[in-house]
């Protein structure tokens, strides 16, 4: 018995890796070809509600009214409308050039994000800031990365009490909207 | 000397397989199998604020992909609207109705969308598809975009 076994070490069965190594090799090279790491993606989470219509000043009172000014609360308003303007004559159409806080043509309006969020932070820090939800109205020839530069300086807005507001999208329609 | 000797001249190759094995190994965990559901070529906008995917519990996603053209990409196929919102609506109703029997058409539902629009995309052709999610019941939307500019 012991004498067998010693004949089967000394045979030494020796196995080919170079096919082996072969295939691995081809293996690796096809993952790193084909290896693309995927940028980190982030998502802004919303709960958007269905839409509701959007009345023109004098229809309720309730939609696009300003920001109250200091010590003075008006009755009734709850939403904070948010438009982005653009200018569909321009070679940009797609470029919000101002934003307005308020009533279209009515409310106080800012050329810059920058401006948009000091505007809002003022409205927001007010500790009885009676608004309740927040619409943004977007012009259908604006680009979307426009929409999310403002729902960005929404995001940031800090709420007295942790408050919450639910937030809409409107669209505006525009002339010369490209057939579908 | 001896062992030099001995040796017929045949490296051993059995480290180097298992270091290519490793390597292997490797690549095949990173490799990202769910962006077949991603469309790669679009180019997100950028939005410092946004936060990296919290994946708690488990959530049923819609992953729309919304074209610069305007064009709802699932899976590298183009689709119509309406009629996949509508048909994605019906699945995601029938898997919610074993949770709770009492959901009717155009409640809401428990599904994330999730929508990957292209910077450049005219707003009304999100609209139409955000529209179309809503009419349906969707109220949880997730807008994918990136920290910071890649490259």
């Amino acid at each position: 018995m012991s004498r067998r076994r010693r004949r089967k070490s000394q045979e030494e069965v020796e196995l080919n890796l170079a096919a082996m190594l072969d295939m691995a090799f081809q293996l690796l090279t096809f993952f790193i070809l084909t290896f693309k790491p995927a940028p980190v993606e982030g998502q802004v989470n919303l709960r958007l509600p269905p839409p509701t219509p959007v009345l023109q000043k004098g229809q309720q009172r309730d939609i696009g009214e300003m920001a109250p000014k200091e010590g003075e609360v008006p009755k009734g308003v709850s939403t904070l409308v948010i438009t982005l303007n653009n200018n569909i004559q321009s070679r940009d159409p797609g470029k919000a050039l101002s934003y307005t806080i308020g009533e279209l043509g009515e409310g106080s309006t800012v050329g810059t994000l920058d401006q948009l969020n000091n505007k809002l932070q003022s409205i927001f820090s007010n500790p009885v800031n009676p608004f309740e939800q927040v619409i943004i109205q977007v012009p259908s020839r604006v680009r979307y990365d426009e929409l999310m530069k403002v729902v960005d300086v929404f995001t940031r807005q800090k709420m007295p009490g942790d408050k919450k507001l639910s937030l809409s999208f409107v669209e505006l329609p525009q002339t010369e909207v490209p057939a579908k | 000397m001896s062992e030099l000797e001995s040796s017929s001249g045949k490296p051993n190759l059995t480290p180097i397989l298992d270091m290519v094995f490793q390597l292997i190994t490797f690549f095949m965990l990173v490799m990202n199998f769910k962006a077949a559901a991603l469309d790669t070529s679009l180019r997100l906008p950028v939005v410092g604020s946004a936060r990296a995917v919290d994946a708690q519990g488990q959530v049923s996603l819609l992953i729309l992909n919304i074209t610069k053209e305007g064009n709802l990409n699932v899976y590298g196929q183009s689709r119509t609207v309406e009629s996949y919102i509508a048909g994605e609506a019906q699945a995601e109703l029938l898997a919610a109705r074993q949770k709770n029997p009492k959901l009717q058409p155009g409640d809401e539902l428990p599904t994330t969308v999730v929508i990957r629009a292209d910077r450049g995309t005219e707003y009304h052709m999100v609209h139409r598809v955000i529209e179309a999610c809503q009419q349906h019941g969707f109220r949880n939307f997730a807008l994918k975009a990136l920290n910071r500019e890649e490259g």
